[in-house]
């Protein structure tokens, strides 16, 4: 990599303005892509602060388009949309930042755990097909995952057709479980894909560290505490800092599909994006539009000033793996 | 103690613990399958057994109703599947040729907007319009509401892709080849079709295979931008079917022409949930080889 950028050093010979040419010409597909479903959403984030009023444009107007034109053309109201959020935000950020933390400490464990596990077991083969079932439901849609689960913990699902007294699990008194089902569910979802990383650097890691600790007598443990888990550090810590610049994403497919609809649950179901979709959608709000703008332009801002932070960190300490 | 001998000589854990960690590993495989296999199940039993006794590992009664109501002709899942094929097919065909192509062009170290367009790129990593803006312009000013164009084309470019197919170029073409293909007379566009694509395949693959997991799963787009069932894919039509009653009620016609109280409402739901995974499940151990290696390179970054 180092080596071909120190290459780009060089004079470019004749030939070169073509040969430019030929590159634009080739970035030009991607950068159609780019702006139409990337760069041209970005500027509507001023609906945050706007009141938001369907006007249908008048004619011989510049802006033709009906919502382009109501965009521009509605009335700012500073950060009234904000305040509206005010009452709700407790909530959203507890089940947001909650929830993340949750899956990145259980995640972490269990994924570091894992790649250990497969890396130490003797029967190498065996421990292949492991990893590769494992593997599998991160290729598996939410969507599916939600009829799993209701098979499990429907009204006359797997476990409810063994108990004499059901559960009604989909109900607003079942809440206390929801956080369980949705760590299960990304347990489930994750952790095979998760661990693939960290087995990558462990297999990658230097064979004679290892010998040179079995001759010294450090057991199998101490060869984990002492050799494995400080040389998987950086890559650990990585990993975390980049979650951590997206702690008010959530998994917007799990949240939104698996509690089925179920309004009761809301309490503890309701995650930023999926407070965005249904405020968007929710007929009854005068600016909808401009409530769940607000919350979607907290989610973009605060999100993108974490990840610069993040990774100013990460580039202190590790600058190799630094994004940018 | 010979047993002592080989684990310390060669440096493995002992066969006590091997056999423990096998059979964790077992009960996690058991209970990785479990979930998808109750699915499978249940798409096979009666229904009138399933709303009674509910669901179990394995059918009370055995029927296959559930699937033949599936794949009569005008049936809800039948366009839903055509979507998503096109979607999938044309979007991973768009996909693999915009990534490889943009990634070529950052890969060359004498492209002179190289830093420009890398950052272009990238920036849509950091930093989005929100939902409720991509929302607005998609269906208003793009027009994408109510087509299949919606079910691909937002997802048929991926800056993450892009750094993946990037890092593929860098470490599998010699900068020596593309050098003397320059000397030899070829342009940038010849050396890239005729010398670089050939070696770059196995990046090509794990683009396209990104790319039609992606679109194959998609709910979002659909959820979003598509308000007919004329134009759903499959997971936003099974989960219309989970959770609206209403919406099989208003299809039981397209269900074959079946009367409502007849539909095996349950193992039909679960037979569609079956045909929906099916192809990627059956697919996947061919696959799996190549998302790895992508996850390795996107993580470490290019």
């Amino acid at each position: 990599m180092s080596q071909a950028r120190a290459g780009g050093k060089k004079k470019v010979g004749v030939g070169s303005t073509k040969r430019q040419l030929a590159y634009l010409s080739m970035v030009a597909p991607g950068v159609v892509f780019l702006l139409l479903f990337n760069y041209l959403p970005m500027p509507g984030i001023i609906l945050a602060f706007k009141n938001y009023m369907m006007k249908v444009a008048p004619a011989g107007s510049f802006i033709k388009n009906t919502f382009l034109y109501s965009l521009f053309t509605s009335e700012w109201n500073g950060i009234k949309n904000f305040t509206y959020l005010l009452k709700e935000a407790p909530m959203l950020l507890r089940n947001t930042v909650g929830y993340n933390l949750l899956f990145m400490v259980v995640g972490l464990f269990l994924q570091v755990g894992l790649a250990v596990i497969i890396n130490e077991l003797r029967n190498r083969k065996t421990a292949k097909v492991y990893h590769t079932i494992m593997f599998m439901p991160y290729f598996i849609s939410w969507i599916v995952v939600m009829y799993a689960l209701y098979a499990i913990i429907g009204d006359k699902g797997f476990i409810n057709q063994m108990r004499t007294e059901p559960i009604r699990f989909y109900a607003g008194t079942a809440r206390k479980y929801w956080p369980f089902f949705f760590l299960i569910a990304q347990i489930w979802k994750y952790t095979g894909q998760g661990s693939i990383i960290y087995l990558a650097t462990i297999t990658g890691l230097d064979e004679q560290l290892y010998e040179a600790a079995a001759i010294d007598g450090a057991g199998k443990w101490k060869q984990l505490m002492y050799i494995t888990i400080p040389q998987l550090m950086p890559v650990i810590v990585m990993l975390q800092i980049l979650a951590v610049g997206r702690i008010f994403n959530g998994d917007f497919d799990m949240f939104y599909t698996l509690p089925n609809g179920s309004g009761s649950l809301k309490q503890v179901t309701t995650t930023i994006d999926v407070y965005v979709y249904n405020t968007l959608k929710a007929g009854n709000l005068r600016n909808s539009f401009g409530y769940a703008s607000a919350a979607a332009f907290f989610q973009s801002v605060v999100g993108f000033v974490l990840i610069l932070i993040t990774n100013l960190i990460v580039r202190r300490h590790q600058p190799e793996m630094a994004l940018f | 103690m010979a047993k002592r001998n080989d684990s310390l000589a060669n440096n493995l854990i002992s066969k006590k613990a091997n056999l423990i960690l096998n059979i964790i590993l077992l009960i996690g495989c058991f209970l990785t399958i479990m979930p998808l296999w109750l699915i499978v199940s249940a798409s096979f039993t009666e229904n009138a057994v399933l709303t009674q006794y509910g669901y179990r590992m394995w059918p009370m009664r055995f029927s296959t109703l559930a699937y033949t109501y599936l794949f009569q002709s005008g049936s809800i899942i039948v366009t839903a599947y055509k979507n998503t094929i096109v979607a999938t097919v044309v979007g991973t065909v768009l996909a693999t040729v915009t990534v490889g192509l943009y990634a070529y062009a950052l890969s060359r170290p004498d492209f002179k907007f190289r830093r420009f367009f890398t950052f272009f790129s990238f920036f849509t990593m950091l930093f989005g319009g929100g939902m409720v803006s991509y929302y607005a312009m998609m269906r208003n000013v793009l027009g994408l509401k109510d087509t299949v164009w919606a079910l691909f084309l937002p997802m048929s470019f991926s800056a993450y892709w892009v750094i993946i197919m990037r890092t593929f170029y860098t470490s599998n073409v010699p900068e020596s080849l593309i050098e003397s293909a320059r000397i030899d007379g070829s342009g940038e566009w010849r050396t890239l079709i005729q010398i670089v694509t050939p070696l770059a395949i196995p990046g090509f693959a794990t683009v396209a295979l990104f790319s039609a997991i992606g679109i194959w799963n998609d709910f979002r787009q659909c959820l979003l931008l598509n308000d007919s069932s004329y134009f759903y894919n499959l997971q936003y039509t099974i989960y219309q079917t989970m959770n609206n009653l209403q919406f099989m009620k208003e299809n039981a016609s397209k269900m074959g022409g079946a009367n409502v109280s007849n539909l095996p409402t349950e193992s039909f739901r679960m037979a569609m949930a079956v045909v929906t995974v099916g192809p990627i499940i059956l697919a996947y151990p061919f696959f799996q080889q190549y998302f790895i290696k992508g996850l390795t390179v996107g993580a470490v970054k290019g």
